[in-house]
C-alpha cells in the first residue's frame, strides 16, 4: 500500500485512494449537503393511484400556508417547460413525450402531480398534505401479459397495444440448425423487478441568477453533459447559460445516467422563482418513484447436438418498461440483450425477438449491466443442455466456448471477438475447484439431511465494447476526451467528463498520469463534474467505459505533454530526448542526476515567458486528448458459487463464492476487487432479497427499507478473487470491471440452487426472487399460496 | 419524510406524564420512549399525533431489579442494557436470548423494553417473550396503577389493553425456576429484520418428563399467540422427536397467518412448526443441563 | 417542565462544544446536526432507521440520529464524524484502518460505518462483549447498509481497527 507520493510504478499498485480523506472525514459535498443563503426546499406530491385521469387539483390551502413560496401544478409547470421527449429516429419505437408534472393522466403510483417550494422540507411536506387531487380511476396494467391482452387498458394514445417496440432479428440459418438438432432444449425465466438503490437518492440544487440569467444545476448525476444538453431545451434555457455540476455522488448504478422529470421541474422552479431550490428524494419516494430494472420474461429454445454442441438458439423477451421512457430508449436494452446473449460461445444460428411493453409502473431504468438477463438465461440454459445431454456443466461449456486460439472470430451477432479470455478464466477457475470433492461433500451432506449446491457461469462484458458491438446494439460509441494541464509550478490538473461516483477515477487517472509524467499522486488533481470546465462527452460514467476510455485519454494527454516538456528539456540540458527521464517532478539526464531541471521551472517558463523558451518547441502545456479505444474490447469472468439450502426454512446461504476475472491490466487491484465484490453482492441481493413489488392494483409494496431488502453484511459471502491479467498489445489494455459482478453472479447462484434442487429430484427455479417461500415451494415442502 | 408538527412535552415525573396524557383527552397524544418505532412512523407521517409526551426524562423507569422471585424491568430500560444485564440473563434467559434478535446495536442502544411491548408488533420478540412467560405489565394512569397479565395485554394488531391515558411503567416476570430451560428461535429474511415467525419456548422437566411447557409464536397472527395445544402435547412426555413433531403439529393447527412480501401464509405456518420443534428441543436440552 | 410547544430551547454538547439553541420540536437530530449546525458528514440514507448512514455517538453509545428528535438530545453529548479527527485534521485510527483497506467507494454510507466501527472499538476497549470473528463483525455491522462495496473491504478495515484499537488509547 503505497502512500500518496510514490513517483513511478503507480499503475498496478494498490495505492491509497485520493478520495478517501474526503469521504472518511465526511467532508464530501453530496447534493443534500449543499446549503445556500435563501435556499428553498422542494417536495413533490405524488400520485397515490396507478392509473387515473386527474379531474381536479386544489392547491389553494397549500399556497396559503405560511412558509410556502410556490406551488406548481402540472398545468403551471407545463406553461414554463417542454415535455420530456426521449424519442429517437428508431424504426417502430413509440416513445411518448410527457410533462414534468402530470396534469391529465397519472400512470404509476408515485408520479409527480404537484411541486411545492417552501422555506423548509418540513413545511413543503405540510403543504403537500393540504393539496387535494381528484382522480377518475382507470384500470391499471400491471404486467406485460396483461398489457398485451386483447382489450387491455391503453396507457398512451401513441403506444398502440401498449407495445413500445417490437422486433425480431435473425442471424444465420436457424431453420437448418433446428433441423439438424439431436435435442431441442427449452427454458424460460421470469425475472422480477429490482432496483439500483444508491445510498444517495436522486436530487439536485438549482440556482438561477437573475442578473446574468445563468442557471447552475448541481446534480447527483452520472452524466453532466447529457443532463445539460437535454435539460436546456426542456426548461427553455439557452444552453450557454446553463451549467451542470456534480460533486460527491453517493452511487448511481445506472439510475443516474438518465435525466428525470424531477430535474426538469426543479430547474424550471428555480428559474420561475429566481433563486436557489433544493430537492433531495427521500427513500420512500426513491423506492416508489425513481424507477426499477430487470423485469423481463424470456423463453429459450436451443438446438443442440447429442454431445452438447450448440447449433442454434431462439429467444423471445418481454420487457416491462413501466409507464414512461427515459434515457436510453428501451430499444437499447433489448439491443444489448440480443447482441450479448450468445456470449463467449460458438453459436451458428440465432433468432431473437422482443416486445417492450408499457405498464402502470415506474420507469424501467438501467441497473449495473442492464443487459444482465442475457447471461442469466444463457448460463442456466447451458446447465440444462448439460443435463439433457448427460454431460457436466463444465464439459458443456468446454465444448462450446470460444478460446483464444479461435480468435479473432465473429459472434453470430456480427461482433468481432479478439483477446476474449472467457474460456481461459473458466479453465483457471475449474482448476481451482476440486469438482470430485464438491460432489463428495454434497453426498455426505445429503446423508446428514443437508442440501448443498454448486453452480458456475461465464460471460463477456462489453466494457467498453467495440464500435461494431455498439452499432449492433444501436447506441453511440464515442471517443473519450480529457483535458490536461501542467500548471505553472509543475503540478498537474486534468479535466474529465467522467462523473465518478465510487469508481475511484481520481485515484486511477492520477496513477496513469503520474506514471506518464513522473509526478506524484499528490501533485495531480482530477477535475470532474462541471460542464464549464470539462470537455464534452455524451456518456459520463456508465457502461464500464472509464477503465479503457478515460484511461486512454489520460495516457495520451499526459504523453503529449511529456513530449513537449522533454523536447524543451532536451534543449535546456543539451541532451537527447531519449536520454531524459522525469522522476518526482524533476527532468534529468538518465544516469547523470546533476543535469536536471524541475518540471516547475519549465512550466513557469512556458506559461510566463514562452518566447524565451527554446526555439521551435511547443510551449503550450494544456492539451485536449481524445481516445477512441483502439477498437475497444471486452472483459470477462467466470464465477463459481456454493450454496447451502435449509430445507426447513427455505433460506439459501452462499457459503463460498469464487471469481476469476480478466479486465486486462489492473490500474489498481484494490479498486478492481472493490468493484467485483460490490457487483457480486448486488447480483446476489437482487436474486435473493430485493424486490420492487406491485400488487394487482399497481400499488407499490416495497416502499421502505423494511420491505425492500438491501443485502447487509451478514447476507454477503466472502468473495475470493483471482485475476487473469491478459494484456492485449493496445496502448491501454485495461478494461472495465464495474458491472460484471452483478451480471454473472445471479447465473452462478441460480445454477447452484438448481443443482441442489436436482439432487433431491425437484424442478428448477423458473421465477425470481428466490425467497424462502419460493424455495420451500420448489422443494415441495409447502404448497403454493 | 419529515414529521408533521406536534406539541412536545417532556414530563419529569410519572404523575406529570399521566396528566399530560389526560389533558386534553382527545386521544391524540402519543408516548415517546426509545422512538425506534415511533419516530420512523412520524417521519413517514403514518403517525401524526397532536402531542408527544416524551417519557425519557422521568427518573426511576430505567431500573432492573429482582426480588422475591420476580424480575422487574422498568419500561425505559434500553434493549441493549437488558441484553447486557447479568440479572436478566439469570432471571430471564429467554429474554436475554431474544433481545439480540431486535434490529441492530444502534437500534437497541435506544429502543426500550417497554416501548417494544407497548408497540405490540406481532412479529416482535419482546411481546412474544411476555406472552410466553405470562409477564405482568404494570401500567399507570389517572386511576392509579394496574397490572395487566400478558394474556390480556395484546388485544390486536399493534394494539394493547393500555388506555390512551395510561403509561406502561414496568414489566414483571417470574424468575426462571431451577430445572427450566428456555430458547428463542426465529427466522427473518436478513439479520436484524422483524421475523417471519419466531418461537419462544420454556420447558420445565421433572426427571425426563415435561412438567410444564410454555410456547409463544410471533408473526403468525395479529398478536403473539400462545400455542396451548402444543404445550399440552408436551406435558407429561419425554421430549423426543415424535413428541416434538406432534407438538409442532398441534401448535400450528389453528394458525391462519396472513401473507406479505416476505412470506406466504403456508410458509409462515410451516415455519412456526419448524421453530416450535427447534425451540422446544433446545429448551429441553437446556433444562436437562441446568440440573 | 416546559409547556407543550412547538419550539424549545435546548443545551447540548456536539463534538465537545456546548451549544444552546432554540429549535422546532419536530426536527430530527439528524436534520438539526446537518442543517442547523452544518455538520453534513452525518448522512441520511433512509430516514427510517434501517440504513445506519446517520449513526452518531450519543453519551458514548451508537445511535441513529434520524430516529430521535433533536429536543431529546437536550443535556446530552453527541459526537459526529467531524468530531473524530485530530486538531490538524489527522485521520482517526479507525479512519486510517479503513483507508488502508480501501474500504469504501462512493462514500455515502461511510460516516455511518466510521461511527459504528468506532463504537465497536470503544466497546471493546471498555471490556464489553465485542465481536471477534469476521462473521461476528458482519453481524455487528448489519445495521449499516453499503450499496457499493459488498462489505468485504469494510470488514477488512473494521478487523484491523479492532485489532489496533485493542492495543491503543485514542
Ligand atoms: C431498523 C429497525 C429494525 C428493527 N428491528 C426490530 C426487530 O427485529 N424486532 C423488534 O421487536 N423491534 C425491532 N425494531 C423496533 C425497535 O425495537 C423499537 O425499539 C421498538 O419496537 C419500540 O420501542 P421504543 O422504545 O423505540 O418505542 P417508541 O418507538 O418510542 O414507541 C413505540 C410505541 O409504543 C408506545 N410506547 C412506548 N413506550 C410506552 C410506554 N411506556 N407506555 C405506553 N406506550 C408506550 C409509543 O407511544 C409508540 O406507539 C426495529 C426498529 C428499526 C428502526
Ligand atoms: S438515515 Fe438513519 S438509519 Fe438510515
Ligand atoms: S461506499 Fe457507496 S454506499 Fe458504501
Amino acid at each position: 500500500m503505497a502512500g500518496g507520493s510514490a513517483i513511478s510504478g503507480l499503475v498496478g499498485a494498490r495505492v491509497h485512494r485520493k478520495e478517501d480523506r474526503t469521504i472518511l472525514t465526511g467532508a464530501g459535498r453530496y447534493v443534500d449537503d449543499v446549503q445556500e443563503r435563501g435556499m428553498l426546499h422542494c417536495h413533490f406530491l405524488r400520485s397515490t393511484v396507478a392509473h387515473a385521469r386527474i379531474t381536479g387539483i386544489d392547491v389553494e390551502a397549500a399556497r396559503g400556508l405560511e412558509g410556502v413560496v410556490r406551488v406548481f401544478t402540472g398545468a403551471d409547470m407545463s406553461a414554463i417547460t417542454e415535455d420530456l421527449n426521449f424519442a429517437q429516429p428508431i424504426p417502430g419505437l413509440h416513445s411518448p413525450a410527457y410533462p414534468a408534472i402530470a396534469h391529465d393522466v397519472v400512470r404509476y403510483v408515485g408520479e409527480p402531480v404537484a411541486l411545492i417550494v417552501a422555506e423548509s422540507r418540513y413545511l413543503a411536506e405540510d403543504a403537500a398534505a393540504l393539496i387535494e387531487v381528484e382522480y377518475d380511476l382507470l384500470d391499471p396494467v400491471v404486467s406485460t401479459t396483461a398489457g398485451l391482452a386483447d382489450g387491455a387498458p391503453q396507457l398512451f394514445e401513441d403506444v398502440p397495444g401498449n407495445v413500445v417496440h417490437a422486433d425480431e432479428q435473425l442471424f444465420g440459418d436457424i431453420e437448418a440448425a433446428f433441423a439438424q438438432a439431436d435435442h431441442v432444449v427449452t427454458d424460460s425465466l421470469d425475472q422480477h423487478r429490482w432496483a439500483c438503490n444508491p445510498m444517495e437518492t436522486r436530487g439536485g440544487v438549482a440556482t438561477y441568477d437573475r442578473g446574468s440569467g445563468q442557471l447552475t444545476y448541481e446534480a447527483s448525476t452520472q452524466t453532466t453533459h447529457t443532463l445539460r444538453f437535454l435539460l436546456a431545451g426542456w426548461i427553455r434555457q439557452p444552453i450557454h447559460q446553463l451549467r451542470v455540476t456534480a460533486n460527491n455522488i453517493g452511487g448511481g448504478f445506472g439510475l443516474k445516467f438518465s435525466i428525470y422529470r424531477e430535474d426538469v421541474a426543479l430547474c424550471a422552479a428555480a428559474k420561475a422563482i429566481g433563486g436557489t431550490v433544493k430537492w433531495i428524494e427521500d427513500r420512500n419516494e426513491h423506492l416508489v418513484a425513481a424507477g426499477a430494472a430487470r423485469e423481463e420474461q424470456l423463453t429459450l429454445e436451443a438446438a443442440v447436438k447429442a454431445d452438447g454442441t450448440l447449433l442454434g438458439l431462439r429467444v423471445t423477451m418481454l420487457l416491462d418498461a413501466g409507464a414512461y421512457p427515459i434515457n436510453p430508449p428501451a430499444t437499447v436494452y433489448a439491443g444489448l440483450v440480443r447482441t450479448t446473449l450468445p456470449g463467449p460461445y460458438k453459436l451458428p444460428a440465432y433468432q431473437f425477438s422482443h416486445k417492450i411493453v408499457a405498464t402502470n409502473k415506474a420507469s424501467y431504468i438501467s441497473l449495473r449491466g442492464p443487459w444482465a438477463v442475457e447471461t442469466l438465461v444463457r448460463e442456466r440454459l447451458m446447465d440444462k443442455i448439460a443435463s439433457t445431454c448427460g454431460i457436466s456443466p463444465v464439459e458443456v461449456r468446454r465444448r462450446n466456448l470460444i478460446t483464444l486460439d479461435d480468435q479473432p472470430t465473429k459472434m453470430v451477432t456480427n461482433v468481432t471477438l479478439e483477446c476474449v479470455t472467457a474460456a481461459e478464466t473458466f479453465e483457471k477457475m475449474i482448476g481451482m475447484v476440486d469438482l470430485d470433492e464438491v460432489r463428495r461433500e454434497q453426498e455426505a451432506a445429503r446423508a446428514e439431511g443437508r442440501l448443498l449446491g454448486f453452480g458456475v457461469g461465464t460471460f463477456i462484458e462489453p466494457a467498453p465494447g467495440t464500435q461494431e458491438f455498439w452499432a449492433a446494439v444501436g447506441f453511440p460509441f464515442g471517443a473519450e476526451p480529457l483535458r490536461i494541464r501542467i500548471e505553472i509550478d509543475g503540478k498537474v490538473t486534468a479535466f474529465t467528463p467522467q462523473t465518478p461516483h465510487g469508481q475511484s477515477h481520481e485515484t486511477t487517472l492520477s496513477q496513469l498520469i503520474g506514471d506518464e509524467l513522473g509526478v506524484g499522486m499528490d501533485d495531480i488533481r482530477i477535475v470532474y463534474g462541471d460542464t464549464d470546465a470539462t470537455p464534452f462527452s455524451m456518456l459520463g460514467t456508465g457502461g464500464s467505459r472509464a477503465a479503457t476510455m478515460a484511461s486512454g485519454a489520460a495516457v495520451y494527454g499526459a504523453r503529449e505533454l511529456r513530449t513537449r516538456v522533454l523536447d524543451i528539456a532536451s534543449h535546456l540540458l543539451e541532451a537527447s530526448v531519449d536520454d531524459l527521464e522525469i522522476v518526482d517532478g524533476i527532468v534529468s539526464v538518465k544516469g547523470a542526476p546533476g543535469a536536471s531541471v524541475p518540471l516547475g521551472q519549465i512550466a513557469m517558463g512556458c506559461w510566463l515567458a514562452p518566447d524565451q523558451m527554446p526555439e521551435g518547441t511547443n510551449t503550450e502545456l494544456e492539451y485536449v486528448a481524445s481516445y477512441d479505444g483502439e477498437g475497444g474490447g471486452f472483459s470477462q469472468a467466470s464465477h463459481a458459487c456454493w450454496v447451502e439450502i435449509d430445507q426447513e426454512t427455505g433460506k439459501v446461504e452462499v457459503t463460498r463464492f469464487l471469481v476469476v476475472e480478466d479486465c486486462g491490466r489492473m490500474i489498481n487491484p484494490a479498486v478492481v476487487e472493490g468493484q467485483v465484490v460490490g457487483g457480486v453482492a448486488m447480483g446476489l441481493g437482487g436474486m435473493l432479497l430485493e424486490h420492487s413489488a406491485y400488487d394487482a392494483e399497481g400499488q407499490f409494496l416495497s416502499a421502505t427499507f423494511m420491505d425492500y431488502l438491501m443485502p447487509s453484511a451478514p447476507e454477503v459471502p466472502e468473495v475470493e478473487i483471482e485475476h487473469l491479467e491478459f494484456e492485449s498489445d493496445k496502448v491501454i489494455s485495461s478494461r472495465g470491471v464495474g458491472e460484471g459482478g452483478t451480471v454473472l453472479a445471479p447465473a452462478a447462484l441460480l445454477n447452484a440452487i438448481d443443482d441442489a434442487l436436482a439432487q433431491v429430484g425437484r424442478g428448477r427455479v423458473m421465477a425470481t426472487p428466490v425467497t424462502p417461500t419460493r424455495m420451500l415451494e420448489l422443494l415441495g415442502v409447502i404448497e403454493k399460496a | 419524510m419529515k414529521p408533521a408538527a406536534f406539541e412536545y412535552l417532556s414530563p419529569t415525573s410519572i404523575e406529570e406524564a399521566v396528566q399530560a396524557l389526560t389533558d386534553p383527552d382527545d386521544g391524540d397524544t402519543k408516548v415517546l420512549a426509545g422512538g425506534q418505532s415511533l419516530v420512523p412512523l412520524l417521519s413517514l407521517r403514518l403517525a401524526q399525533p397532536a402531542r408527544i409526551v416524551d417519557i425519557n426524562r422521568i427518573p426511576g423507569l430505567g431500573e432492573i431489579t429482582e426480588s422475591g422471585g420476580v424480575l422487574t424491568i422498568g419500561t425505559l430500560v434500553r434493549q441493549r442494557s437488558a441484553e447486557h444485564s447479568d440479572v436478566v440473563r439469570r432471571a430471564c434467559p429467554l429474554m436475554a436470548e431474544a433481545l439480540p434478535h431486535i434490529g441492530h446495536t444502534a437500534i437497541r442502544n435506544r429502543g426500550t423494553v417497554g416501548g417494544s411491548i407497548a408497540h405490540a408488533d406481532p412479529a416482535a420478540e419482546l411481546p412474544t417473550v411476555a406472552a410466553c412467560l405470562d409477564a405482568e405489565l404494570v401500567a399507570r394512569g389517572p386511576r392509579g396503577e394496574r397490572v395487566i397479565p400478558a394474556a390480556e395485554f395484546f388485544t390486536g394488531f399493534f394494539t394493547t389493553a393500555l388506555a390512551e391515558d395510561e403509561i406502561l411503567t414496568a414489566v414483571r416476570i417470574r424468575s426462571a425456576a431451577p430445572g427450566t430451560g428456555a430458547a428463542y428461535e426465529e427466522v427473518s429474511r436478513r439479520h436484524g429484520d422483524f421475523a417471519m415467525a419466531g418461537v419462544a419456548a420454556v420447558v420445565r422437566l421433572d426427571g425426563d418428563v415435561v412438567a410444564e411447557a410454555r410456547i409463544a409464536i410471533s408473526g403468525v397472527d395479529l398478536v403473539p399467540v400462545r400455542a396451548g395445544k402444543a404445550e399440552a402435547a408436551l406435558v407429561g412426555r419425554v421430549v423426543d422427536e415424535p413428541t416434538l413433531v406432534a407438538a409442532a403439529e398441534a401448535g400450528v393447527a389453528d394458525l391462519h397467518p396472513s401473507a406479505d412480501l416476505h412470506g406466504s401464509a403456508p410458509y409462515r405456518k410451516h415455519l412456526a412448526g419448524v421453530l416450535i420443534r427447534k425451540a422446544v428441543r433446545t429448551a429441553a436440552q437446556r433444562a436437562r443441563e441446568s440440573r | 417542565m416546559n409547556n407543550g410547544n412547538t419550539t424549545r430551547e435546548i443545551t447540548l454538547t456536539v463534538n465537545g462544544r456546548k451549544r444552546t439553541v432554540t429549535i422546532e420540536v419536530r426536527r430530527t437530530l439528524a436534520d438539526f446536526l446537518r442543517e442547523d449546525l452544518g455538520l453534513t458528514a452525518t448522512h441520511l440514507g433512509c430516514e427510517h432507521g434501517v440504513c445506519g448512514a446517520c449513526t452518531v455517538i450519543v453519551d458514548g453509545a451508537t445511535e441513529r440520529s434520524c430516529t430521535q428528535l433533536a429536543v431529546q438530545a437536550d443535556g446530552r453529548e453527541v459526537t459526529t464524524v467531524e468530531g473524530l479527527n485530530g486538531p490538524n485534521g489527522e485521520l482517526h485510527p479507525v479512519q486510517e484502518a479503513l483507508r488502508d483497506h480501501h474500504s469504501f467507494q462512493c462514500g455515502f454510507c461511510t460516516p455511518g460505518f466510521v461511527m459504528a466501527i468506532h463504537g465497536m472499538v470503544e466497546e471493546k476497549k471498555a471490556g464489553r462483549p465485542s465481536p471477534c470473528s469476521r462473521a461476528e463483525i458482519r453481524e455487528e455491522l448489519s445495521g449499516n447498509i453499503c450499496r457499493c462495496t459488498g462489505y468485504q473491504s469494510i470488514i477488512d478495515g473494521a478487523e484491523a481497527a479492532l485489532a489496533a484499537g485493542a492495543g491503543k488509547e485514542s
